[in-house]
């Protein structure tokens, strides 16, 4: 959740105002020739919808909401909370009552929202299959679960990158970004030895990220965690215990700073633009952080692929649609969906478009990495086609992660991390840990 | 007016029905605020709650108790609640004490102090626990900067990544908002102690220390069960700070029994378990309440 904070706090300003006048000039545009503002797509429903999101970039929410209402389609009431406490204020919500016509969600949420009536299935509305067709072939089952079932639109993507301080690699001597597990330890360790950088290595390990980087290392390392069905697969691969014993000696050895357990992405990010880190291991857009922050460093900073295997983790967030059940206000619904997670009437990535100018998100779609508007909205220092392959062959969404237990263990995850980073658990013992509370999640009622 | 004629016997029905009418309002209030969700929150631990609510989904008995009875997970944090707990109560009210013993003395700029002495209490838990994990930051926090300053250390220390100086910066921080409250109920108690009680035990020969003793202590017992039974409450129901502060880690080093009830509850969903832990936790609090009040007056009776 703090990803998207540390974005909005590093780029929020200058893209706001842009945004803001892009709006305005939509807004002007409808205002004066309606006819020409494009199709009314949710023409059967004269109310008002409701929203809600997590408080990244809320003004640029506003106006991307705000560009489909002036095209002759209902307004949008959008409603933004706190990112930290959402999944929590987002239940308690529904819990509640409250109907909400369309909200973020975090994709290992989605379908329990589905189980829970919470959140309904999209099977069946007009376009929603060539949405799932428009997608990469392994961005799909983060939407559409083993039944078939599609549960969810994207609301962004990512694929978790290497980002590393090409000119201290050059200082120490290292020829190229290093590729394997230990490579990044050797390359760190003469870092650190030859007083480049105290601690070349930072990493998002605070308890509920944990998680994500769980699966990125261990794609990294080949090891998909679970199979299709659930099984905690990872304890059956010794090269999950390698995995830990890599994480635990890069932190034991102070090759990461001790803060890394409580340290949120904007500080992380900014530790890489002022030259007091050297390796980041997060999403691709961490680089329009790194960069915009326009420290002594920043320029300095690439982005490659993790380890040699190409094998990464590919994340994204998720839109739902509410359960209402009234016809007319649901067929709205799904046409803003539709916009906000796909494309406009025009058969355009705006919404994503402007997601990428703002922050480097991206969006599942092969079309998206290749539209001339997508590629103008990336800065130069991305390699878009890199990113592309990444999505394409080069990562894994997990399927097991969108079960309805998944969050269950997803919050138990950072407890056993850290006990393993502070030299409290073995490499063994945490295999043992995280299959257990794997285990636990899948039979129901544990702490 | 003897306190027997104020017995309910010597009321009238009609001074009964209109005690019962004036104290109506604040029973329903009572009632809907407390009772009501107390009877939900116990009904909702002997079922496994469906995380939309819309029923009680089926009755498990105690199974929800002897899951989490049974779960180390349950007792590690106990034990931190424990720890926590001590800490706090112990710092809150001494320091709370100490401080209105200062501001109780005649000096210049007492108003000034007083009035500061508002601030951490004006201000609620949760920007306590933000401004304190800023504060004790190891990279740009202040704390090691006055720790450098009064060569108390020689380097710069990660307080909150470290399981052990994690807890106790959680404690500090909680009990720097606690402590001014204790300072301020314990001040007003002990602005009603008659100057001419230390004044005639001076004469007498009594020092400080026995002025203190077996005047001002006693002077101050109501107020002192008082605060020592809230902060007691308060220790056991803590969460804001140390959420903001750590969110219970690092691992499970600050997550007290709130902060594993409210990820049952909020985010895993899992209402029966969650609700089983806020019982207990509820118990403990009151049972904890309850002992503190006990043990203060049995050696309050005691004859000095």
């Amino acid at each position: 959740m703090k990803t998207r904070d540390t974005a909005k706090t590093v780029s929020g300003g200058l893209d706001r105002r842009a945004f803001l006048k892009a709006g305005g000039a939509s807004a002007m545009a409808a205002l004066l020739a309606p006819g020409l503002a494009g199709r009314a797509e949710a023409a059967g429903f004269t109310g008002s919808l409701d929203m809600l999101a997590w408080d990244f970039q809320p003004d640029t929410i506003k106006t991307l909401v705000g560009e489909w209402t002036a095209k002759g389609n209902p307004t949008v009431n959008v409603a933004v909370i706190p990112n930290l406490g959402y999944s929590p204020a987002l239940q308690t919500r529904l819990r509640g009552g409250d109907a909400i016509d369309l909200y973020y969600n975090f994709a290992y949420n989605s379908q329990k929202f589905i189980d829970q009536g919470w959140a309904s299935k999209l099977n069946g509305l007009p376009g929603v299959d060539d949405m799932v067709g428009d997608m990469f072939e392994s961005a799909r089952a983060a939407y559409v679960n083993a039944a078939g079932d599609i549960i969810s639109a994207p609301y962004f993507s990512a694929v978790h990158m290497m980002h590393y301080n090409q000119r201290m690699l050059g200082d120490a001597g290292i020829a190229a970004a290093p590729q394997t597990l230990k490579e990044v330890y050797d390359a760190s360790k003469t870092l650190k030895d030859k007083n480049v950088v105290a601690s070349p290595y930072v990493a998002y390990w605070v308890k509920e990220f944990c998680e994500e980087y769980l699966h990125t290392y261990l794609l990294n390392e080949g090891v998909t965690a679970f199979d299709a069905a659930g099984k905690p697969v990872f304890a059956d691969d010794p090269k999950t215990e390698g995995v830990f014993e890599w994480w635990q000696a890069m932190y034991q050895d102070g090759l990461a700073p001790k803060s890394v357990l409580n340290d949120d992405p904007g500080k992380l990010s900014n530790q890489m633009a002022q030259g007091e880190a050297a390796f980041f291991v997060l999403h691709h857009y961490f680089l329009s952080s790194i960069r915009s922050l326009g420290g002594p460093e920043s320029a300095h900073v690439m982005q490659g692929p993790i380890g040699g295997t190409n094998h990464t983790f590919q994340i994204g967030e998720v839109l739902q649609l509410g359960a209402g059940e009234d016809p007319a206000r649901r067929e709205a619904a799904w046409d803003l969906m539709k916009f906000y997670g796909w494309k406009d009437s025009a058969g355009k990535f705006s919404v994503f478009n402007q997601w990428a100018k703002a922050a480097g998100l991206a969006a599942p779609y092969p079309g998206f990495f290749t539209d001339p508007d997508v590629i103008a909205a990336f800065p130069d220092y991305y390699d878009l086609p890199l990113i592309s392959k990444t999505f394409e062959t080069g990562s894994k969404v997990v399927p097991a992660r969108t079960l309805p237990w998944y969050p269950d263990f997803q919050a138990k995850v950072g407890d056993v991390v850290h006990a393993l980073l502070l030299g409290q658990a073995t490499p063994k013992q945490t295999v043992e840990a995280l299959t257990a509370a794997a285990n636990a999640a899948q039979k129901g009622r544990s702490l | 007016m003897t306190a027997s004629s104020l017995s309910s016997n010597a009321l009238t029905r009609d001074d009964r029905r209109f005690g019962f009418r004036l104290t109506a309002p604040a029973g329903i209030l009572l009632a809907v605020l407390l009772l009501v969700p107390t009877i939900l929150t116990i009904l909702y631990s002997l079922h496994d709650v469906p995380a939309n609510g819309r029923s009680l989904g089926p009755f498990v008995g105690l199974e929800n108790y002897t899951i989490v009875l049974g779960s180390s997970v349950f007792w590690r944090s106990a034990w931190v609640t424990f720890l926590f707990s001590v800490g706090f109560v112990v710092l809150s009210t001494l320091i709370g004490l100490a401080m209105a013993l200062l501001l109780n003395q005649p000096f210049i700029g007492r108003g000034l102090a007083r009035a500061l002495l508002i601030i951490p209490w004006a201000t609620p838990w949760l920007m306590i626990g933000i401004l304190w994990k800023w504060f004790a930051d190891g990279s740009v926090g202040g704390l090691n900067a006055v720790l450098l300053m009064i060569g108390a250390t020689s380097d710069y220390h990660d307080f909150l990544s470290d399981p052990n100086s994690a807890l106790a910066i959680t404690i500090i921080a909680a009990v720097w908002r606690q402590a001014s409250f204790a300072g301020i109920l314990l001040l007003a108690g002990l602005q009603t102690l008659p100057g001419d009680l230390n004044e005639a035990a001076s004469l007498d020969g009594a020092n400080l220390w026995q002025r203190f003793r077996n005047i001002t202590l006693p002077w101050l017992r109501p107020a002192l069960v008082t605060v020592t039974v809230l902060n007691v409450i308060y220790a056991f129901l803590q969460f804001d700070v140390i959420f903001a502060m750590t969110q219970g880690g690092p691992g499970d080093a600050t997550q007290v029994l709130s902060i594993l009830i409210y990820r049952q509850l909020f985010g895993v969903t899992q209402i029966g378990l969650g609700s089983a832990l806020a019982v207990i936790l509820g118990f403990v609090a009151l049972a904890g309440g309850l002992i503190t009040v006990k043990l203060l007056y049995a050696r309050g009776s005691q004859p000095a």
